[in-house]
């Protein structure tokens, strides 16, 4: 026996006993869930899956409600999102974790430190570079010179001192460029476009290396007879020996850069020629004189040219500028991070594909921790002290000695949380309500971790655990607010979880439950 | 102790924890009182319910059983149930022969041999010489005059205690104060039972369903669904197995009527849900009582044995086909399991937590099977229904709310108490009436209703009759019965904080909205008591509380925005004053501040008794409060004799 509905005025049939949600999927309308498992009972306790059924005042959740004959159902309406977001940003303001760690977030070019800190304590540096090289194109030079605002942010800072994130970079990219192999990126298809590179200072190198990955072809112009600009011109060789640099710019120039020395684009090539012959052009052309910029001919303020701070496209069209050129910088890193987005920038305007950029990502702070909190996060890292490295850069021996002291502070499920997924969907605020935040709390067992404060109480660990007959399993233990999921007898998660802990981590929405590895 | 899912290996381990706690030394239960028939010299009748005895009843009994049997005189001293005048209590009833009833009020276990003295004469002439001699002794050893029974008599003719009885129509507490709560005889003296008998031995059980839809009857839980379709439902849901549930998991701040109820009439509650299984088709059931309730358990376990040895329960009910098995369920003292579904849950043996509703118990209820759960109260109507019929029902209250409803009058009024009143009847009257008003001075701002589900009204609207619809446009519910009364020195945004602490403490902790919904609310209210609102505060507490209301899976979550809810949309004014950094009532400690006018004696009474060390003591002249370091209890207040403490 089937039944007819009209969810968001489409009609659908559904077998007798089928859910709303049931019935919207048939129809293909993206109604979000969190504690949904198919094959196991409604849970009915994330509520975003909530619609409306007219005649109603309440929200029902799709998920455990079943569909009746005749029944009219919203759900893209503003009113059932809104509900779902007020859903979703109540749970974010419960949520004690961060999608991204400090140093992820505070580092200019988003690069994913803690993975590195991970792959190098692992000894798996042909894995470490291309985790460094897919955000920082000069890492062997940044990691000389960088002032390292990532290790401001270090969580570890706070019971004895930051890792040594700075120099593990410079580590794997030291290790990669002597090893005779060095790393590679792959590079799509050549698209047939060409873009303009006006200084081949960090910006321009770094937006060039990242267009080339794209499949642009790109041609450096630079004023000075060698490329690297500033890089070159205003760090003494003691720091940054100029073979280093070379070797780095080498690497970007394998790929395909065409580098223009000794051309002054505006004295011997002119700008309206450039834009001519190139698809793109981008001005990296770093710090520069009033006069200099009004050359250029785009609108400027007080500080540089005017650019969009996300696509980095000026007013004219085809026209980017990144780098020193809009504003002055204190940090290098700060231009490669600006070469790579604006080379995001370029793409989606040459091909109009668009990636999202990592900061983009909805992300979840906890801000400073509360006494006493670095315990937890202390367990699983090293105790050593910071490595102060003998020589000139780390040995293997001290950088995995350093890379173990990471406190591993990041999300375990930066990709794969549906809470996360779901933020990002419907735009959700993950600071909406002003909060006391609980304590953070984690919990080990060989190979599995539990963070309490990520847990959503779907129940979907206890009823898995339930349904494989796990002699403890886990429960709702407590009431109101402080309603946690654990075992049973205040027993140990290893005692709980005997055989399925692995079903539960695939399983848990969010990074509660997640294993201990990479 | 919490056991998660039990697997046969885990049963040993979680029938150990069990075992140890009831291991447990628990108190002794007392022996249980033989049945009696009216004492023909007459009696003297105490309550003895929970509230009684923590009144001092039970020691006032103690010594009227002293008292008698040392004058020989052979009375009886009755324990009987709720008496509904809590503000009176210990209150004694003394029946003489050929006078007319007596009452004392509050009642001290050392006036008892005075109060027996007074009504009842000491047989033999030893026992009276040596009462004279014992009076004379008493008076010679103290030297405060001795207190005449005379000023704790209260007379029911009187205006006060008219007034309290007046509006009141006792059909749940029928008999209050008179009977025994366990013996059975007395009970069907009264017509006990009756209905009972005519319901299983002559009347079809749609003919039931009939009458009670006929007289009205709503659930007296809160939510007020007709009674009579919801047994119909039953009735009609396919199966052979049904089950019957009474809903006693009364957990309401203040509110007592479920409890009082099983205490004083126990019988009553089994007759008139053994009528609801006889029509609705139910062979088996349960009493689910909170644990809290030790007093309540132990009288329906006493009441369900002695109607099982009548023949009144069990196999083959009064010689007819029908047979019902009642068994108690002591809950664990969760407030949600008020909550049909996760009572249902908690009886199953889970944890008490509420599933979204389709399925409805009807069909869907105790493992699966058709279950009709109705309210203590509610049960407690059936069978002066049937007894009187539906149309004496329906003629009393209002055209939807027929009947009457039990209340726990509490808050600031005179005379608080359980009072029993007709649907319709106004709220100013139960506050002015009933409750003999507010304390002289001071001015009645609102009543809450309904406890943390519920809403408050303002003085304004006093004239709103207790009905189920007027109750809700007014955005209060009916719900169990808690009734608090609010005065000019109550703050209306304490009142919904301390709610919605309540209600944020008892959620389940399944559903998003009510889990962390409700906890956002509190923080900020909270701050708003803190002095620490500001503007944007209003809007988003008021758009959060419309998401929990209506986001929530189980009515805990749908109703426990309502005391925010009203309180913003009555008393929107005294938020505005917090956010402004006054509390108009002066309860919020952070934004209130003490000091002594031109009023003071010097008497230094505030600056001894000060626990912060925050008045000097300066004796004659006036005093001042050190502000840095008054904590704003308030005791310089309630000791100042010249009222020369000001709360601003």
């Amino acid at each position: 026996m089937n039944v007819r509905l009209l969810i968001d005025n489409r009609e659908v049939e559904v077998p007798r006993g089928a859910t709303l949600l049931d019935a919207a999927r048939k129809l293909g309308i993206p109604v979000p869930t969190l504690c949904h498992v198919e094959g196991l009972p409604p849970s009915t306790s994330c509520m975003v899956c909530v619609v409306k059924i007219k005649g109603r005042d309440a929200f029902v959740p799709s998920c455990g409600m079943q569909a009746e004959e005749g029944m009219q159902v919203e759900s893209e309406t503003e009113e059932v999102r809104a509900a779902r977001t007020a859903a979703i940003e109540l749970l974010l303001s419960d949520h004690v974790g961060d999608c991204a760690a400090p140093c992820h977030a505070l580092c200019p070019a988003r690069m994913e430190i803690p993975r590195m800190l991970r792959q190098i304590a692992a000894g798996a540096y042909g894995d470490a570079i291309a985790t460094v090289k897919r955000d920082i194109a000069l890492p062997a030079t940044l990691g000389r010179i960088c002032p390292a605002p990532c290790e401001k942010g270090c969580r570890r800072a706070a019971n004895d001192a930051a890792v040594s994130i700075c120099l593990l970079k410079r580590f794997v990219a030291d290790i990669d460029l002597a090893s005779g192999a060095p790393y590679r990126p792959d590079c799509a298809p050549a698209s047939g476009k060409k873009v303009a590179v006006i200084g081949a200072g960090p910006a321009g190198l770094a937006a060039a290396y990242h267009l080339l990955q794209a499949g642009h072809a790109c041609t450096l112009f630079d004023a000075q007879g060698a490329p690297g600009g500033m890089l070159r011109q205003k760090i003494e060789p003691a720091r940054l020996p100029p073979a280093v640099l070379d070797a780095e710019i080498a690497r970007i120039t394998e790929l395909g850069a065409e580098i223009v020395a000794n051309t002054r684009v505006g004295a011997d090539v002119s700008f309206a020629e450039l834009r001519g012959r190139f698809d793109a052009v981008l001005v990296a052309a770093g710090e520069l004189p009033a006069d200099a910029i009004a050359a250029f001919g785009l609108p400027f303020g007080a500080h540089g040219i005017l650019a969009d701070k996300k696509t980095f496209a000026t007013s004219e069209a085809g026209v980017f500028a990144a780098g020193g050129v809009l504003r002055p910088l204190h940090m290098a890193v700060r231009a490669v991070a600006d070469g790579k987005e604006a080379a995001r920038g370029i793409d989606r305007f040459l091909t109009g594909r668009r990636t999202m950029a990592h900061d983009e990502r909805f992300s979840t702070h906890i801000g400073k921790l509360k006494e006493g909190e670095i315990a937890a996060f202390l367990t699983g890292a090293s105790p050593a002290p910071r490595v102060e490295p003998a020589g000139d850069g780390m040995t293997p021996e001290e950088a995995a000695a350093d890379a173990r002291r990471c406190l591993r502070c990041d999300c375990r499920k930066p990709h794969d949380c549906a809470l996360r997924r779901l933020a990002d969907a419907y735009g959700a605020r993950a600071h909406r309500y002003k909060i006391e935040r609980r304590t953070f709390v984690q919990l080990r067992r060989p190979g599995l971790i539990y963070e309490p404060g990520k847990c959503i109480l779907c129940g979907i660990c206890i009823a898995i655990a339930e349904e494989a007959r796990e002699p403890l399993g886990l429960a709702f233990i407590g009431r109101g607010f402080n309603v946690r999921v654990g075992a049973p007898f205040n027993a140990a998660l290893a005692e709980a979880l005997t055989t399925v802990a692995g079903r539960c981590v695939e399983a848990c929405p969010t990074a509660a439950l997640a294993y201990d590895t990479e | 102790m919490t056991f998660g899912h039990l697997t046969p290996n885990a049963v040993p381990r979680v029938l150990q924890d069990f075992l140890a706690i009831r291991r447990r030394p628990r108190a002794a239960a007392p022996p249980h009182a033989h049945d009696r028939v009216p004492d023909p010299h007459g009696e003297i009748r105490i309550g003895l319910g929970s509230c009684c005895v923590a009144r001092g009843s039970r020691a006032v009994k103690d010594a009227l059983d002293r008292a008698v049997d040392g004058l020989g005189i052979p009375i009886t001293v009755k324990r009987v149930g709720c008496v509904g005048m809590c503000h009176q209590t210990p209150l004694l009833e003394v029946i003489a022969p050929g006078a007319a009833p007596f009452f004392y009020a509050q009642v001290r276990a050392e006036d008892a041999e005075a109060i027996v003295r007074r009504h009842f004469e000491p047989k033999g002439v030893l026992r009276k010489a040596r009462a004279v001699v014992s009076r004379a002794l008493d008076r010679l050893l103290t030297d405060e005059a001795w207190t005449p029974p005379e000023r704790f008599a209260l007379d029911t003719g009187a205006q006060p205690v008219a007034a309290f009885l007046g509006p009141q129509r006792q059909i749940a507490t029928e008999r209050r104060g008179q009977l025994d709560p366990l013996d059975i005889d007395e009970y069907r003296r009264g017509g006990g039972f009756e209905a009972l008998n005519r319901c299983v031995t002559g009347m079809q059980p749609d003919a039931i369903i009939e009458a009670v839809t006929r007289s009205g009857l709503r659930g007296r839980g809160g939510a007020g669904f007709p009674t009579g379709a919801k047994w119909r439902l039953v009735g009609n849901a396919p199966g052979e197995r049904k089950y019957i549930v009474c809903n006693g998991d009364e957990g309401d701040p203040g509110a007592f009527m479920d409890r009082m109820l099983l205490e004083s009439y126990p019988y009553r509650v089994i007759e008139g849900m053994t009528i609801a299984a006889f029509a609705a088709g139910a062979r088996e059931g349960y009493f689910y009582i909170r644990a809290e309730y030790p007093l309540a358990v132990e009288r329906m376990r006493a009441a369900l044995e002695r109607c099982r040895e009548r023949g009144l329960l069990g196999e083959r009910i009064l010689g007819t086909d029908f047979s019902l098995k009642l068994a108690i369920m002591e809950g664990a003292g969760a407030f949600v399991c008020g909550e049909e579904t996760a009572l249902m849950a908690s009886i199953e043996g889970g944890r008490g937590m509420p599933r979204l509703r389709p399925p409805y118990p009807a069909r869907h209820g105790l493992w699966g099977l058709p279950t009709l759960i109705n309210n203590v109260e509610t049960y407690a109507l059936v069978p002066w229904i049937m007894r009187n019929g539906a149309e004496a029902f329906a003629a009393l209250g209002t055209a939807r709310s027929a009947g009457t409803k039990v209340f726990a009058l509490a808050g600031k009024v005179l005379r608080g108490g359980l009072i029993e009143v007709p649907m319709g009847v106004t709220i100013r009257r139960i506050v002015e009436e009933i409750g003999g008003g507010v304390a002289p001075g001071r001015t009645f701002k609102a009543v809450q209703i309904g406890g943390p589900s519920g809403g408050c009204i303002p003085a304004a609207l006093g004239d709103t009759p207790v009905d189920y619809e007027a109750l809700t446009a007014a955005g209060a519910i009916m719900g169990s019965g808690g009734m608090v009364v609010l005065d000019d020195t109550d703050c209306m945004v304490d009142i919904a904080r301390y709610f919605l602490e309540f209600t944020q403490d008892q959620s389940c902790g399944r559903c998003t909205f009510c889990r962390i919904g409700t906890r956002r609310m509190l923080e900020t209210l909270t701050r708003i008591c803190e002095g620490k609102g500001t503007a944007a505060d209003l809007p988003e507490l008021e758009e959060l509380a419309g998401m929990v209301k209506r986001g929530s899976l189980c009515g805990l979550g749908k109703t426990a925005p309502n005391p925010v809810l009203t309180t913003l949309k009555y008393f929107r004014h005294e938020y505005e004053a917090h956010l402004a950094g006054r509390c108009p009532a002066g309860k919020c400690k952070a934004l209130i501040t003490y000091s002594i006018t031109d009023d003071c004696i010097g008497c230094t009474r505030c600056a001894q008794r000060c626990p912060a060390g925050a008045i000097l003591m300066q004796p004659y002249e006036k005093h001042t409060i050190d502000v840095a370091a008054c904590i704003r209890c308030g005791t310089c207040l309630s000791v100042c004799p010249a009222d020369a403490v000001r709360v601003q």
